[in-house]
């Protein structure tokens, strides 16, 4: 598993070093709130609701099982015993006193973890497909040039201080786990007709308010070329990004007003000045270095005549949770924290580090996030997959949830973030409750809800089967209903269902819509694909009637 | 002598006293302005491409950073300093303490802190780092790793 250097480590320390005096700064007074504010956040660090949140970078999702527990120390030793993972694949706390903030920086250091860029207007984690490597028909495993892409862009001089975030997706994948086309830049890896590799690039998507598809400014950019693409779509955005207006700040914004191919054009313009810099050359030697690094630690095993157990309550797990993998005698094994009136994503101290030790023991010590907040083993054993099932059965870590429409994925909502508008976990609970049954789970099959507390979005509603956004309506919560988004194997922004609904009638609201499916669908056919063949009326009629 | 009108003056890195113009004044009278020594202060919004061609012209160009949250200056910098190899002196006047690193790397040669930074402590912040991740402008004596 791949691993920072001693060098790596050392620069952790010195930006640790330097965030303390800029604290110190800020706590004798020496430093003003708005430049406290801008340099915190570029160090994950929010004023929230309650308390102080700290944004803990988990790059493309991959923790090593010690670094899970370095987590799960913080979590105690910092915050009240819990975290929570997030939909870019990161960890927050929520309970930080401001004060401790550089000896808890201090000891994630020592495993080779931070909070650099977490937030504030800079380059953020840069997120990948939690099942990079492990999957047949991968065009290349993404994960070395994530890792040389965060390098690249880790406080980076010109770009630090760009009008607004910038997210970053890549995937390597045909299937589009990580919703490359509604970040601010995806990079999709492609080959050409010689063979050779390379990125499509796609510029401005997003969700939020003003939710946009971003489209293709470059179809092929040589993988020794992408450094230089990438320093010139920044360096049009630095430059010619909307700063005036704060709800126009993303460069979604400015790709729309310049239109896709003006800005596209510009950034051409620009690459044609610096692509043949030998200085921005993508390091290929470095590349095949992490490509060793990142190599997956298991060989293919023969279980000829292994016979899986037999339980009814496995079986069910199994077929949610377990995918194949493309080694022979693996599988990759998702596990859901979703609980009941848990926070969706929220795991306590004590799991953290039963999951290490479970990591340990039956994953090689690796173990990844997702953006739907829940936890994969990418290396199990098919003849120890039943005995981790009983392990995680023994700690309440069983729900069969994954791909069931109970894995809701949900920000903190107005009970956590002073940015909402509505609350979002109890909603979550509310429709779990409603869909209790494991029968009637399995038979609505795979559909994704995603609820969130306002229009910044994060909890990705735009994107889901059924979205929820919270809203306020003369000081009454409400939630807008969005139908059929999804990224998987097409990108489409979920489409509003008419007017907003009352908090009381909201999972009501859900239920019909979710029979709506039921009653129209054709043997396998997904939610997205009744959506397309009824269209939008039949889901209208049943919920506004 | 050719008049400036509402001069403004700076120090420059060798203590000689500098007449600044507008990037205005400039763009309006760069013919006239030529060859008198002067120095031109950038704002963030100025477009420094229509420049470009004027740089030999130019003794010093002053980049003002007083806007915290506006990183424009960064680029201009990296435009003048490594692609268009401007000679001159680049200083970043309003400078920020905490942004000194930033401004170095991408090729400002110079710098004036804020009055409110007097006796900071500079090194913490303009070079408090053994390596960088990326090549820039100025690799400010830091180790290159990528």
């Amino acid at each position: 598993m791949y691993k920072y250097s001693e060098k790596d480590t050392q620069f952790l320390v010195e930006r640790v070093d330097q965030f303390e005096k800029q604290l110190n700064r800020y706590l004798s007074g020496e430093l003003d709130e708005d430049k406290f504010r801008s340099l915190r956040l570029r160090n994950g660090l929010y004023m929230e609701l309650h308390a102080h949140m700290l944004r803990v970078a988990i790059p493309y999702g991959i923790l090593s099982s010690n670094q899970l527990r370095a987590l799960a120390d913080v979590a105690d030793k910092y915050d009240r015993g819990f975290g929570h993972f997030t939909t870019r694949q990161n960890i927050q706390f929520n309970w930080i006193q401001l004060p401790e903030i550089a000896n808890l920086l201090r000891d994630l250091t020592d495993v080779g973890l931070h909070a650099i860029q977490t937030s504030g207007k800079a380059t953020r984690n840069i997120t990948a497909d939690p099942l990079s490597g492990l999957t047949e028909g991968e065009i290349e495993d993404a994960r070395p040039y994530c890792e040389l892409i965060r390098r690249w862009f880790n406080l980076h001089p010109e770009f630090s201080w760009l009008p607004g975030k910038f997210k970053i997706a890549i995937n390597g994948a045909k299937l589009d786990e990580t919703a490359l086309r509604i970040h601010d830049l995806g990079l999709r890896l492609v080959k050409n007709k010689k063979g050779e590799l390379g990125f499509s690039v796609y510029v401005g998507g997003g969700l939020g308010a003003a939710a946009m598809i971003g489209p293709e400014t470059a179809s092929f950019v040589p993988i020794e070329d992408i450094l230089s693409y990438l320093e010139s779509a920044m360096r049009i955005y630095n430059l010619k990004g909307r700063r005036d207006h704060q709800k126009k700040l993303r460069i979604k914004f400015l790709v729309r007003e310049l239109g896709a191919a003006e800005f596209s054009r510009l950034v051409d313009e620009d690459w044609q000045q610096t692509k043949n810099d030998p200085e921005l050359k993508l390091n290929l030697k470095e590349l095949q270095s992490l490509k060793e690094d990142f190599e997956l630690p298991i060989d293919p095993i023969n279980l000829k005549g292994f016979r899986d157990e037999v339980d009814f309550n496995y079986s069910i797990w199994k077929k949610n949770n377990v995918r194949s993998h493309k080694v022979s005698g693996y599988s990759i094994v998702t596990i859901s924290l979703t609980k009941l009136g848990s926070a969706p994503g929220d795991a306590t101290s004590e799991q953290m580090r039963i999951l290490a030790k479970l990591g340990d023991q039956y994953s090689s010590s690796e173990i990844r996030t997702t953006k739907r907040q829940t936890i994969v083993f990418p290396f199990v054993r098919k003849d120890e997959v039943f005995d981790l099932w009983k392990s995680l059965e023994e700690n309440d870590l069983d729900s069969p949830h994954q791909g069931t429409l109970a894995q809701i994925v949900a920000c903190p909502g107005r009970d956590y973030c002073d940015l909402a508008k509505a609350v979002s976990i109890p909603i979550a609970t509310r429709v779990q409750e409603r869909f209790n049954e494991m029968n009637k789970l399995l038979d609505i099959g795979d559909l994704n809800i995603n609820i969130s507390g306002c229009e910044n979005s994060c909890a990705h509603h735009h994107i889901a089967d059924i979205g929820l956004l919270g809203m306020q309506k003369n000081g009454e919560e409400y939630y807008q209903i969005t139908l059929a988004g999804e990224t998987l194997h097409e990108t489409n922004i979920g489409k509003k269902l008419g007017p907003s609904v009352s908090s009381e009638t909201v999972v009501d609201a859900v239920e019909n819509i979710v029979n709506v499916f039921i009653d129209n669908r054709k043997s396998e056919e997904k939610f997205t694909d009744v959506f397309k063949r009824i269209g939008i009326e039949p889901f209208k009629e049943k919920v506004y009637g | 002598m050719v008049e400036i009108e509402n001069p403004t003056t700076l120090i420059n890195k060798d203590y000689e006293s500098i007449e600044l113009v507008t990037f205005a004044e400039w763009i309006e009278g760069f013919e006239r302005l030529a060859n008198l020594g002067v120095g031109l202060i950038l704002e963030p919004g100025d477009d420094v491409y229509l420049i470009q061609n004027q740089l030999d012209l130019i003794d010093l160009i002053a980049l003002d950073f007083s806007n915290f949250d506006d990183g424009r200056g960064y680029t201009q910098a990296y435009l003048l300093s490594k692609r268009w190899k401007y000679v001159g002196e680049i200083i970043g006047i309003n400078a920020h303490l905490d942004q000194l690193q930033f401004m170095i790397r991408s090729g400002v040669t110079s710098y004036q802190l804020l009055e409110s930074y007097k006796g900071s402590n500079e090194e913490d912040y303009s070079n408090g780092f053994s390596l960088c991740y990326q090549a820039a402008a100025n690799n400010n004596g830091l180790n290159l790793q990528y």
